[in-house]
């Protein structure tokens, strides 16, 4: 009983942040909004977790829920490592015309 | 330095790309300037007086705000090369382990073949106090990069080159750090330029050892690549 009062506060503490946060779009705020509000009906009532799992042929709602965490994960994490090499792009591109547009002329030559 | 006079080659630009090489970049530079009149450093972040340095001794500096690799300095001064009207592109590095008379060969040799590019090879020609281990390094390179774009080099990954304006334009370096070499190779096989291999010597000082590649590094060169191709 604890883990549930604990686990649907702290879900609800994340609502509450994904409501005040003004980052994201309100497409992502709903959608963020309502995976956390199946996540606390399943904390309540872990069984109908089961009987989801069932039909899709797995035993336990737990190991329904691993699964679907590890395939998030990977994707989360390859969207963000091809985020990080994009912005690497654009950043080399930025000190690039950062360089070429304050070329420093040798002191005996004037500009060509 | 050179017999040649340095009018004949006003349509080259050297292109240097240094970090952190405040003890030889005023003696490689020094030596260039005799020579060639358009010598562009450049400086891909260093903390140190290696700008300063290499602007004292007569080249154009461009600056990196901050570390981006070796390729990335190279694309930047071929692009100033470029834009300024560059009819020669020709890469040098900045630890002074190459010759300028091997440079005005290889740009002798691209002007009167007709090449894309010229390409300084070790193998062919003298290269006094190679480490055994770097050796095996650097034909271990020679054999991947046959069997990933199928030319027959025998040295793939020499800092010295000369290439035409034109396959400067189309060989635009991505791979920021040291996986560029490769790219270069295989944007060679890929845009059928005609180039050839050049003997040259390479000083291996014990400056340029200690500053040079380890072995270790030829593993990061391979997962740059696979990266490279991943998210192209």
């Amino acid at each position: 009983m604890i883990i549930k009062i604990l686990l649907i506060t702290l879900l609800a503490v994340l609502a509450v942040f994904v409501i005040w946060q003004k980052i994201t779009s309100p497409a992502v705020r709903s959608t963020a909004l309502i995976v956390l509000a199946i996540g606390a009906y399943f904390v309540w009532q872990p069984e109908h977790a089961n009987v989801v799992a069932h039909v899709v042929g797995v035993g336990r709602g737990a190991d329904l829920l691993m699964y679907l965490w590890v395939v998030v994960t990977f994707s989360v994490v390859l969207v963000l490592y091809l985020k990080i090499v994009e912005m690497s792009r654009m950043l080399t591109e930025l000190a690039r015309r950062l360089a070429l547009s304050q070329p420093i002329y040798p002191p005996d030559r004037s500009k060509p | 330095m050179s017999s040649i006079p340095r009018l004949h080659l006003d349509d080259v630009y050297v292109v240097v790309a240094a970090y952190c090489e405040p003890d030889i970049i005023m003696e490689t530079v020094g030596t260039l300037v005799d020579c060639f009149p358009h010598v562009v450093v450049v400086d891909d972040g260093s903390p140190d007086a290696t700008a300063e340095r290499a602007s004292r001794a007569g080249a154009v500096v461009l600056r990196h705000s901050f570390n981006l690799g070796q390729g990335a300095a190279l694309q930047t001064g071929i692009a100033y090369a470029l834009e300024q009207g560059a009819r020669y592109v020709a890469t040098f590095d900045a630890d002074g382990q190459h010759a300028i008379s091997d440079l005005n060969r290889m740009l002798e040799v691209l002007k009167e073949d007709n090449l894309d590019i010229v390409l300084g090879s070790r193998f062919l020609g003298e290269s006094p106090d190679l480490p055994r281990l770097r050796w095996i390094g650097l034909k271990a390179a020679v054999l991947f990069t046959k069997l990933t774009s199928g030319l027959r080099l025998t040295d793939t990954h020499n800092g010295l080159r000369a290439m035409t304006a034109d396959a400067a334009r189309k060989l635009k370096i991505t791979q920021n750090r040291m996986a560029h070499a490769s790219e270069i190779i295989n944007g060679i096989a890929r845009l059928r330029l005609r180039y050839r291999e050049v003997p040259v010597t390479i000083r291996y000082s014990e400056y340029s050892l200690n500053k040079g590649q380890k072995l270790t590094g030829s593993v990061n060169i391979l997962v740059e690549l696979l990266v490279g191709w991943l998210v192209r």
